[in-house]
């Protein structure tokens, strides 16, 4: 079984990154507005991605417990970083750039973010403590893991990378579920944040506003949020059960999509395959995360049981959000589609995280 | 357990997921794959009219008018040649040059393409009679930026264009379209993100021979804020008239707020050449003048301050007590370090400070600079303002450089006692912007420094700006002391400034004529303040390689006198 978990996550892994690989190039085929160098970009940073995931595969993630705070330490330096040296720049501020070559703190900043609350969460009990003594045991087992989130989140928040901030939200409350803390007070604690969720509303800037509004109307924004779901939508269900073909979308090929090759590129793949190879796609995304669900059954610690419920949160979290995003059932919020998207980073990160998943499958049964 | 619930959450996203796209491919397939064939959505935007801009009497500096543009729809149209043709006749244009703008400015067959800019009202009511005949042909609405003050405010104004590549890649997030028009320079620049408005838009659907089939959503352009500026145009178009055919510039500020009053660069540009489509020859031309007309002079142009940072030198040494108002030395016109001469103009013998400020004598400084030494000189030009951002609201503003043993320009090392002499007499590696210098000259007078700006006002809500001025702390007794040089080099006979003795009116000032590289002239300054008049002001009039001192006071004294007899002063 060991052996095969691990066999499985590569498979997916590599059927994905080829079919991302594929729609990079159609997304960048004659076409004057993308260069065709993220294909090759997104090629290389593949096989680094792929030596990667190998590499980490073969150390202990147990090393890691150590060195969980130094990286989210690092993350939320970097992230400081960006938001100060980026200042004066109008755009966002996502970008840092340490020789030449630039990447996004806030990618690093996720994995920071889970093997941190991994390591908190497996040293608290909070199923046990928490019936003894709710209040005394309030600040431990809730409040500081939520603060743990809320720092990095809002370093990111003002870059502003909303999409980002919120996918803490959802990490954050999926891995304090899996830290065993009682429904009433998970419930509870849900109950206040909803409580104070029209005033989050005014920290939004008026554009990111604009897209959640935009999200339950598309037609108050024809000219931007709008006009790109209306027309991703088009390209997706254009393609019908067998797709337009290879490097023949028209939806595609004719500029339509402004940002194609990063955030919306599964509208590329709905074109050019169909039905079907919306569904492989979507398939294989769905074993690979339940073959994390089932490392995470077996897995022997707690913090490798933590750790992965983090990857396969993030995963399932981007995924779901990035196609929802596409078909049309979630707002526009920039997550990108693990593996598919163009982005170093991001691809990158999730490599890394791949890597880990592999590392505790091939662990799990060991002490 | 926890595990399973969040199986089973799992499931029932994907799910969804998997559902929501057998319905959108499988089932909507055909109505989807119909409406992406011939894509029958069509975008077309909508214009904000942007926020005008005023000079502080609420004389208008930009504003925009109505204009019509004629554009198309490249996958509408049916038949290119006819509607060129038609166009041709209509707008007498050749329709080889319209098929030609065609294709330069067509790249997808969805967006709709400009052929022709502001064409009047009738020509564009009768292409809106005939456009039924024309699938894909559009007269939108837009607006045409005019500046009615032309070459008089050019550079506080700015002009604006068309968006470039790289500005929309960074202002993308902003609100900023392909489409966009935004600011290029000046207030228009700086202050794009109030001026600019919001864009609108109609979506409409269009059946197969493009006509349009129903109107799917509209958006109104939301129009951009006024803004009041705190120049004069009066002012603005006296000192432009004094510095006609003289390069440099002029700056006017407000000692006691900041406020800029006046603020000229020469020689000018008239930003219409931007938005007027006809004079895109002469708009070229502006790039590649050697005299660079659209350069900022004031806020870019980088100049060693020569005598003027005497001034700088009068605070250190008084406020570091190296010297008081009876210390003298003596000027044999020359001063002799090593084997090498450091020259002064005259021999002006035995000077106390006032008189050195007066005559501007080279050698009371030279001394003054060794007993000093050039780490305090440094210390004290920056804690002036100048080699110092003033951040006033215009964008690209250079720092200058104020060098130190430590800090060079270049690829010097080291530092010589030559050097301290040099740096002394504001010569060497300094060098300041003239905005600095009236900053300086403003800290000097009150010993504060204020935030220089331009804003007065956006709409109705007007800029507060008590709480940004920097106390720097300056001795009664050091500012008494320069006050009397600085008035000297004006009411003494043999004062460097003696042609700006005028009655009524008491200006405190310090010349300067800084070398440049050889072979070239002289840059001629004159800097300085009045305390008393309706209005207390700092000034700096500045001549690029305009020679001696005396012409750059020479200036000032015309500008002055035509000022206070348009009672602007």
């Amino acid at each position: 079984m060991g052996k095969n978990i691990g066999l499985v996550i590569w498979a997916m892994t590599i059927v994905i990154i080829v079919a991302g690989l594929l729609a990079l190039y159609s997304a960048s085929y004659h076409n004057i507005r993308i260069s065709n160098e993220v294909f090759y970009d997104q090629l290389l940073f593949a096989i680094v991605g792929l030596v990667i995931m190998f590499l980490i595969s073969k150390l202990d993630y147990r090393n890691f417990y150590e060195l969980a705070y130094v990286f989210y330490a690092g993350a939320v330096i970097l992230l400081i970083l960006v938001l100060v040296s980026g200042r004066h720049a109008l755009g966002a501020t996502r970008w840092f750039s340490i020789g030449g070559i630039s990447f996004q703190p806030s990618e690093m900043a996720k994995f920071g973010l889970i093997l941190t609350l991994a390591r908190y969460f497996s040293t608290r009990n909070p199923s046990v403590s928490f019936e003894t003594d709710p209040f005394g045991n309030l600040w431990p087992d809730l409040f500081v893991p939520l603060l743990i989130t809320m720092f990095p989140m809002l370093l990111i928040f003002k870059q502003p990378d909303l999409g980002t901030a919120l996918l803490f939200v959802g990490i954050f409350f999926i891995m304090l579920f899996a830290s065993g803390l009682k429904y009433k007070y998970i419930a509870g604690f849900l109950g206040v944040c909803l409580f104070f969720l029209p005033f989050a509303w005014h920290i939004l800037k008026p554009y990111q506003r604009d897209r959640l509004l935009v999200f339950l109307n598309p037609n108050i924004d024809p000219l931007g949020a709008g006009y790109t779901i209306i027309q991703s939508k088009i390209a997706v269900g254009s393609g019908k059960f067998l797709g337009k073909g290879w490097l023949s979308g028209t939806q595609n090929q004719l500029n339509f999509l402004p940002e194609r090759h990063t955030d919306f590129i599964f509208s590329v793949i709905g074109e050019e395959w169909g039905l079907i190879g919306t569904i492989i796609v979507l398939g294989c995304y769905f074993v690979l995360i339940w073959s994390g669900l089932k490392i995470a059954e077996q897995v022997k610690d707690k913090f490798g049981m933590q750790l992965t419920v983090g990857i396969i949160a993030i995963f399932t979290l981007q995924v779901v959000i990035n196609i929802g995003m596409v078909l049309g059932l979630c707002p526009v919020v920039g997550l990108t589609l693990p593996l598919i998207s163009f982005g170093r980073s991001s691809f990158i990160t999730f490599m890394i995280m791949l890597g880990f998943l592999l590392n505790l499958s091939r662990r799990r049964t060991v002490f | 357990m926890r595990l399973k619930i969040i199986r089973v959450v799992i499931i029932f996203l994907f799910l969804i997921l998997a559902m929501d796209l057998i319905y959108v491919q499988a089932l909507k397939g055909n109505y989807f794959y119909r409406l992406s064939v011939n894509n029958r959505i069509r975008v077309i935007p909508l214009e904000p009219q942007r926020g005008r801009i005023f000079d502080r009497n609420g004389n208008v500096l930009a504003e925009s008018r109505l204009s019509f543009d004629v554009t198309v729809i490249p996958q509408d149209v049916l038949d290119k040649d006819m509607l060129f043709t038609y166009l041709g006749q209509v707008l007498k244009i050749d329709k080889k040059e319209i098929a030609a703008r065609y294709q330069q400015r067509m790249y997808t067959p969805f967006a709709p393409v400009v052929l022709i800019e502001d064409v009047d009202k009738q020509t564009a009511m009768v292409l809106e009679e005939n456009r039924f005949r024309f699938p894909g042909l559009y007269i939108q609405e837009t607006f045409q930026r005019w500046y009615p003050s032309g070459k008089t405010a050019a550079h506080v104004v700015g002009y604006v264009s068309k968006i470039d590549s790289q500005k929309i890649k960074k202002l993308k997030n902003y609100g900023y379209s392909q489409q966009s028009i935004v600011g290029y320079s000046g207030v228009e620049e700086y202050y794009d993100q109030y001026l600019m408005g919001e864009e609108g838009g109609l979506q409409i659907e269009v059946n197969s021979r493009g006509q349009q089939v129903q109107l799917l959503g509209i958006r109104q352009p939301e129009p951009g804020r006024d803004i009041h500026l705190t120049i004069d145009v009066r002012m603005q178009e006296i000192s432009s008239k004094v510095m006609e055919d003289k390069a440099g510039s002029i700056v006017l500020m407000d000692l006691d707020s900041g406020e800029i009053l006046c603020l000229v660069s020469s020689p000018g540009y008239d930003p219409n050449v931007f938005t007027d489509l006809k004079r895109a020859k002469e708009r070229n031309r502006l790039f590649i003048e050697p005299a660079s007309p659209v350069l900022n002079r004031v806020i870019k142009g980088q100049y060693p301050p020569g005598s003027v940072f005497k001034t700088v030198m009068s605070v250190a040494g008084l406020s570091e007590e190296k010297v008081n108002r009876n210390t003298t030395y003596h000027c044999p016109g020359f001063y002799k370090l090593g084997n090498r001469n450091f020259k002064c103009a005259h021999i002006h013998y035995s000077q106390n400070i006032i008189q050195a400020l007066g005559h501007s004598c080279n050698v009371f400084y030279y001394n003054l600079g060794l007993v000093i030494g050039p780490e305090l000189i440094t210390r004290y030009a920056h804690k002036l303002g100048l080699g110092e951002l003033t951040h006033i609201d215009l964008p690209s503003e250079e720092r200058g450089f104020i060098p130190g043993p430590r800090n060079r320009r270049g690829e010097k090392t080291g530092w010589y006692k030559g050097d301290t002499l040099n740096f002394s007499i504001g010569q060497g590696e300094v060098l300041v912007t003239p905005i600095q210098v009236v900053r300086m000259m403003a800290a000097v007078a009150k010993g504060s420094i204020p935030q220089v700006h331009l804003l007065k006002m956006i709409e109705n809500e007007p800029l507060v700006t008590n709480s940004i001025i920097k106390v720097i702390g300056l001795r009664k007794d050091v500012m008494d002391t320069v006050h009397e040089g600085l008035r000297a080099a004006v009411v003494s006979s043999s004062g460097s400034a003696r042609q700006m003795n005028m009655a009524g009116f008491e200006v405190y000032g310090k010349t300067g004529t800084a070398q440049t590289v050889k072979g070239k002239k002289t840059h001629a300054w004159f800097a300085g303040y009045n305390l008393q008049g309706s209005r207390r002001m700092a000034f700096c009039v500045f001549l690029e390689y305009g020679g001696s001192s005396y012409y750059a006071v020479q200036v000032t004294s015309d500008l002055f006198k035509a000022l206070r007899k348009e009672n602007l002063i």
